[in-house]
């Protein structure tokens, strides 16, 4: 009996001393998307080189895949953790959890609502305060009066990143003022166009701000965003500029390159970051269900560098999608976008940075319409 | 003309015609098993010749697709849809017509599963069936601009069909984002309800009942085109339109029958990717869920010979593919992308054999000596 308890015992260090591996399951997107789901992928490589876990990658070909997916990884049992990529796998991940209570799952970017589910958010609120106060300063030093967002659908999550710009914008303008003794301000446009994949809207949305003036526009909106950075490229263009302003600001992942001279700054999210770090929890036994969101203290968001977007490039050209020779023509643009945005404006957005980091400055958080309301007032 | 050719047949020319029948359905078969083992040698090759290790990627393939009950399961819930794309281009093709229009049609067909069953709270078999009838009768609507065009103006299906595909894509995309979307999940549109979701055949994988649906109505659709007047008179008018107008039938009526049946199948496949495929049970902005379904369904009805039994096999197979893809990156670690440039060698080696024999009549059609020997091969089949 003694026997037989030591032996299973032995048996079952010896299996989890031998495999540690996780599995990701990425969106329909899939590898090569230059964003979410390579963003994943990344994670995944740190987690391989540096934790030594074996890595298996599944590409869903439809919405329809993603159950049978996490489903057969399950039942081979032999995955530490099974991290979904995106929100779209939470329905999937919500019933494999449930039929499967002893596998241990994780999704990005979403919720589950299970005790073996670490569902990671990002604070994008607190990426967004940053991009609010490279937006702000550069309008201000170049003497524009406006700023604008442009956003997807009107839901939560996006009512977080507008309130997070304004919240930056406010404090920017606040402490450009101090330091000039001024008494200066700045208008904010918003447009919520309804569609995260019309690049139509996003253009047209975009268009309308900088009639009205605006000199740096947020694209918070998916495939919607590739038309306001079209639109700040065509404006400036026709103006015989070859850099900005006016400027639009990149999100999720390093989007510099898109329109190169006119990004200056993407707000990251990290899914990589996300992705390491369940993995990492999984494997040191310190995993547990329920929500962590990734702060800008956790690395969980951060402003876009020029290295992050090399490391984009490189995914880019393994894809096929980019030639190395494009990759030096994007990154001479890049460089020329960050040399015009004002050194102030990197400045205040590292002190930002550290405020918010450091818990002094706490970037106000809207989930519903009521609330937003009440921001965008406060925030004026 | 109204009358079965089956009923006037003698006993004894029966049994050579059964004969007949069961040598070209095995000469069919044979072709298929050579096209498919000719497939899966080229994939092997590429596979190979890329780096990965063939024999592991088709085990890999053969066990995530018949290995065991939950893999077969899911197999058939990647061909329940299939099967009723496949008979909205074979029932149309066998009439005579390219109906291209499976695709439109299965999107109005979800979007009325999802309007239904959302908001009609009946009990359990008949909330179902409604929504069942709904998307079939929507998807017959979504097809009737293009056979009134064919018939009135002359238009060709192709055409209509190729655009109403489009509208169909726009207006579901409005709709999901706009007005059956779930406020709290801009993804997707709101959940059908619990009373009309179909359960699953067996617990742990996604086969559900809407897999009996599917064999249903392809089971009628072969009864329709062989054994009942109304199909006669369909496969004649596919033949050759004026010996049908010359023995009194009316092309016209036939063209909308068609396109109304055929329009059926696809709504219904719509269907069944919103109340009978877990986990969400509703449509994605994307409409990712229902992917290419309509187009795929092309494919499957070349493979299975434009026959409704030939189609059930044929969706199988293309189902044991997609299922057999997980497996294949989960045991044997190739990448998606290869595995589907494998299926497209497989898939086209397969539908060979009938594209060729399509054109082959196209040809023959055109040269009109010919033309009758060609039609009375095909009558036999």
């Amino acid at each position: 009996m003694l026997v037989g308890v030591l032996i299973v015992a032995l048996l079952a260090m010896s299996v989890s001393a031998a495999a540690q591996s996780a599995a990701i399951v990425f969106d329909v997107g899939g590898r090569g998307d230059l964003s979410f789901n390579d963003m994943g992928a990344l994670g995944g490589e740190r987690a391989a080189r540096e934790l030594g876990v074996r890595i298996r990658e599944v590409e869903s070909a439809t919405t329809a895949d993603f159950l049978p997916n996490l489903r057969a990884l399950a039942r081979t049992r032999s995955y530490d953790v099974i991290i979904g990529i995106g929100f779209l796998l939470q329905d999937a991940i919500q019933q494999v959890a449930q039929e499967f209570p002893n596998q241990k799952f994780a999704l990005m970017d979403g919720l589950a609502d299970a005790p073996n589910v670490l569902s990671i958010n990002f604070a994008d609120h607190e990426g967004s305060a940053l991009m609010g106060v490279l937006a702000a300063i550069t309008a201000l030093e170049y003497g524009y009066d406006t700023v604008g967002i442009v956003l997807g659908i009107e839901i939560p999550i996006l009512l977080r990143f507008e309130i997070g710009y304004r919240a930056g914008i406010k404090w920017a303008v606040d402490r450009y003022n101090e330091i000039h003794g001024t008494n200066k301000s700045l208008r904010v446009l918003h447009v919520y166009t309804g569609a995260f994949d019309d690049p139509a809207r996003g253009k047209t949305a975009a268009e309308a701000m900088l009639a009205q003036g605006a000199g740096v526009i947020y694209g918070v909106a998916g495939a919607t965003g590739l038309g306001v950075f079209e639109a700040v490229e065509q404006y400036a263009r026709a103006r015989g500029l070859e850099v900005g302003p006016p400027f639009a600001i990149g999100v999720d992942s390093a989007q510099d390159y898109i329109a190169p001279g006119f990004i200056p700054v993407s707000m990251m999210k990290r899914v990589d970051n996300g992705v390491y770090t369940a993995i990492k929890r999984a494997v040191e036994g310190t995993f547990e269900g329920g929500v962590l969101e990734m702060t800008l203290a956790m690395d969980g968001v951060s402003a876009s560098t020029l290295e992050d977007n090399l490391a984009m490039f490189e995914e880019a050209i393994a894809a096929g999608k980019k030639t190395p020779a494009e990759r030096d023509a994007a990154i001479a643009g890049i460089q020329r976008a960050r040399a015009a945005v004002p050194q102030l404006a990197w400045d205040l957005m590292a002190e930002l940075e550290q405020l918010i980091k450091s818990g002094e400055f706490v970037v106000p958080v809207a989930l519903d319409a009521q609330t937003a309301e009440f921001y965008r007032q406060q925030l004026q | 003309m109204r009358r079965s050719p089956a009923s006037s047949n003698a006993p004894a020319r029966s049994r050579t015609e059964m004969r007949q029948k069961v040598r070209t359905a095995l000469g069919s078969l044979l072709q298929v098993v050579l096209a498919a083992g000719v497939g899966l040698a080229i994939g092997a090759i590429m596979m190979n010749a890329t780096g990965y290790d063939w024999k592991e990627a088709l085990q890999a393939l053969w066990l995530g697709s018949f290995g065991d009950l939950w893999g077969f399961a899911d197999t058939l819930a990647e061909a329940t849809p299939l099967i009723l794309t496949g008979l909205t281009f074979a029932l149309s093709f066998r009439a005579g017509y390219f109906n291209i229009g499976a695709q439109g049609q299965m999107i109005i067909g979800a979007l009325v599963a999802v309007a239904i069953g959302s908001s009609l709270a009946a009990p359990k078999p008949i909330g179902m069936i409604v929504v069942i009838l709904a998307a079939a009768a929507a998807g017959a609507l979504w097809a009737m601009p293009a056979s009134l065009l064919r018939v009135t103006r002359g238009v060709h299906e192709v055409i209509t069909t190729i655009m109403f595909n489009w509208i169909a894509t726009y207006l579901a995309r409005y709709l999901v984002f706009n007005v059956l979307n779930d406020p709290r999940s801009a993804e997707r549109t709101v959940r059908v309800l619990p009373e009309v979701r179909m359960g699953t055949i067996i617990a742990g994988a996604d086969a559900t009942w809407a897999l009996f649906v599917s064999v249903f109505i392809a089971l009628f659709f072969y009864w329709l085109l062989w054994h009942s007047p109304w199909g006669f008179e369909m496969r004649i008018a596919g033949l050759n339109r004026e010996a049908l107008r010359y023995a009194g039938g009316s092309p016209t009526w036939g063209v909308h029958m068609t396109f109304l049946l055929a329009g059926v199948a696809a709504g219904v496949a719509g269907a069944t990717q919103i109340i009978g495929r877990p986990p969400t049970f509703a449509l994605y902005g994307d409409l990712s869920n229902l992917g290419q379904l309509g187009f795929d369904g092309i494919a499957v009805a070349l493979v299975g010979r434009n026959h409704p039994i030939g189609i059930i096999f044929a969706a199988i197979f293309f189902g044991a593919l997609s299922t057999g893809a997980r497996t294949m990156q989960i045991m044997a670690g190739v990448p998606l992308d290869l595995i589907r440039v494998v299926h497209g060698v497989v898939i086209m080696a397969m539908a060979a054999p009938e594209t060729w024999s399509i054109l082959r009549r196209y040809i023959a059609s055109r040269v009109p000596a010919r033309a009758s020997a060609a039609a009375a091969s095909r009558a036999e089949r």
